[in-house]
């Protein structure tokens, strides 16, 4: 019933040159301003002082210059404990977290769009209603369950929520609704059982999702500054130690305010780099709609 | 753990008749269901269900700190409060509904146009589809930086605002205009016009992945026997590429009324924020935060309410 479609024929655009031009126009124009900020934060990172400060500001720099680099990387060296730690933290609780979330999100997932049983629907409207809570609202509360956890000044307190994030499970049910069940049932007529299901035909077909979800988790994780929850400098996060260095000092750190900002992007920005041509690839090949 | 669930649902039909068996299955089904559900369960209740029942509380309480946390319940006073001592909390509540009346609809078209754009064949379409996507993972580092979030890009913001006053990404531009000796005058309705489309370019990134992701399940099949039938591609477009998006115009609507209203410089965020942590009143913010909440879950049922009867389900 299912046939997979490898019509990787592409159609033909039936467009006019006009109609290109027209394209190329419309993206040409939006695409500026999504490009605008990365272009001034990476021009930024380069410019001298007295360029930062130049009134009006300029996009472009103008004598670029790794000045603001050598200053971060003094600057590196003289915290309190070695600042591989702190790389070490965020890239740890960016890992834990977002594997995790994607393994519970998508198991989670998979049984409300997938199986029907009792408290299923409540169970969703409960996640997506409080998707719409305000989330700074809850720090408080928050932070009592996390001293009746014992788990203040842990990874624990950062990693564990991020698991069990609402909009995870949303974006992931949304999606998975879309596998056709035919193509479980055959999987069951053939005898797969519940877990070779989910992880050989449910996952692999629902990984654009997967790495949207990551580029999620993974931005918010690796920006997070935690300084909520974390008190122990040996396991402060790499965000909270930049800042740290940035509003350390006088207005001369603007330099390496910009050098920073670009250094903590470029984590994000290079994974984005890398999932986004496997999602595009993804998308296209599996045609699971039929 | 699977395995055990297995045996014990098989050894229920043993007893009975053949027909009980239907039941077994749903039972086993009930299980599966409530083992896969259970870790995300067990994190949502810790780290929300029960923070939020506690902020309920705290809502009708008044908070105080001698010696660790007092709750002093004072009923619904902390929303009389709201209401009608406070001087702005409805009008910022009223404006933030106002714009979102607008603001939403913009998205929704503005990320349906580009997707369907950027699902066209062209030549650098991957580069160009990055790009749209950026906005996405720098959400909350760089993009929203730049406006408020990030604390580091609120410094270097502060750090341009302090010699040039500039507020918002328009104003930079404009400056720059200005510096290469161009006059402004009718370009400043440009300006305007643009500072909303920028707005809501930036943030409709994750409403253009989602329907791009959409446009691409649609089998290119579809297409290829609405064409043979001799279906013009406007008759192409409101027949098949549009019921099949339906869907995801829903989830589009309501990700982009609640990133709407929890966006962080929303006013009347701030303003919770601002009597939480500056005047330390966690009753009275609690109390907003609520009332903030009931209004959001009116406006997102009785929209997707009325979205989802549209809503054509392919199976």
């Amino acid at each position: 019933m299912i046939k997979t479609i490898n019509l990787k024929k592409r159609r033909k655009p039936n467009r006019s040159r006009a109609g290109d031009v027209f394209v190329y126009i419309v993206l040409a124009a939006f695409g500026w301003f999504f490009l605008f900020p990365l272009l001034f934060s990476i021009n930024s990172a380069f410019k001298p002082l007295d360029e930062i400060f130049l009134f009006p500001p300029k996009l472009w720099v103008n004598k670029p210059t790794m000045d603001n680099f050598a200053d971060l990387f003094v600057l590196m060296g003289k915290t309190w404990v070695p600042f591989s730690r702190y790389i070490f933290n965020t890239v740890f609780i960016t890992v834990v977290g977002t594997l995790g979330h994607l393994l519970i999100a998508s198991m989670a997932a998979y049984v409300l769009s997938k199986y029907r049983f009792p408290g299923n629907k409540i169970f969703f409207t409960v996640v997506t209603t409080a998707l719409m809570f305000t989330p700074q609202v809850l720090q408080i509360p928050n932070y009592l369950v996390m001293t009746k956890l014992k788990w203040v000044d842990t990874y624990w307190a950062i990693i564990i929520p991020a698991f069990a994030t609402p909009i995870g499970l949303f974006l992931m049910k949304q999606f998975m609704e879309q596998i056709p069940d035919t193509l479980i049932e055959a999987a069951k007529v053939d005898g797969a059982k519940e877990v070779r299901i989910y992880f050989r035909i449910i996952m692999p077909l629902v990984k654009p999702a997967s790495l949207t979800l990551s580029i999620f988790s993974i931005q918010n994780l690796w920006n997070t500054r935690a300084s909520n929850f974390i008190y122990s400098e040996e396991l402060k996060t790499l965000p909270y130690a930049l800042g740290q260095i940035v509003t350390g000092g006088s207005v001369a750190r603007a330099g390496v305010s910009a050098a920073v900002t670009l250094f903590i992007m470029i984590v994000p920005l290079l994974f984005f780099i890398f999932a986004q041509s496997n999602i595009i690839e993804t998308m296209a090949s599996s045609g699971i709609k039929e | 753990m699977k395995q055990g669930t297995k045996q014990t649902t098989r050894q229920q039909p043993k007893k009975p008749v053949k027909h009980k068996k239907p039941k077994s299955m749903a039972f086993k089904n009930g299980v599966t269901g409530y083992l896969y559900i259970l870790p995300f369960a067990i994190g949502f209740l810790a780290f929300l269900l029960v923070p939020l029942m506690q902020s309920l509380r705290m809502a009708f309480c008044s908070v105080g700190f001698d010696g660790g946390m007092t709750f002093k319940f004072v009923g619904v006073d902390n929303f009389k409060w709201a209401f009608t001592v406070d001087p702005n909390f409805v009008q910022n509540m009223i404006g933030e509904l106002l714009q979102m009346a607008y603001t939403v609809p913009s998205i929704i078209i503005f990320s349906f146009f580009i997707a369907v754009v950027l699902n066209q064949d062209f030549k650098g379409r991957g580069l160009i589809r990055a790009i749209f996507f950026l906005p996405v993972i720098l959400s909350s580092g760089v993009l929203v930086g730049i406006e408020t979030n990030n604390q580091l890009m609120a410094d270097l913001k502060d750090v341009i605002a302090e010699s040039s006053n500039l507020t918002s990404i328009t104003d930079v531009v404009k400056s720059m205009f200005l510096a290469e000796g161009e006059s402004l005058g009718p370009i400043n309705y440009v300006f305007d016009a643009v500072d909303r489309v920028y707005d809501i370019a930036i943030s409709s990134g994750i409403q253009i992945i989602i329907f791009l992701s959409g446009l691409q399940t649609i089998s290119p099949s579809m297409f290829e026997a609405a064409k043979i039938e001799g279906a013009t591609a406007w008759e192409t477009f409101w027949k098949i590429t549009f019921p099949m998006i339906s869907s995801l115009i829903l989830v589009n609507v309501i990700y982009s009324i609640i990133d709407f209203f929890v966006r962080s410089d929303n006013e009347v965020m701030d303003q919770i924020k601002q009597v939480m942590v500056i005047d330390i009143k966690y009753g009275r913010s609690s109390a907003m935060a609520w009332t903030y909440f009931a209004v959001i879950a009116v406006i997102i049922s009785v929209v997707s309410l009325i979205i989802s009867k549209k809503v054509y389900y392919y199976d």
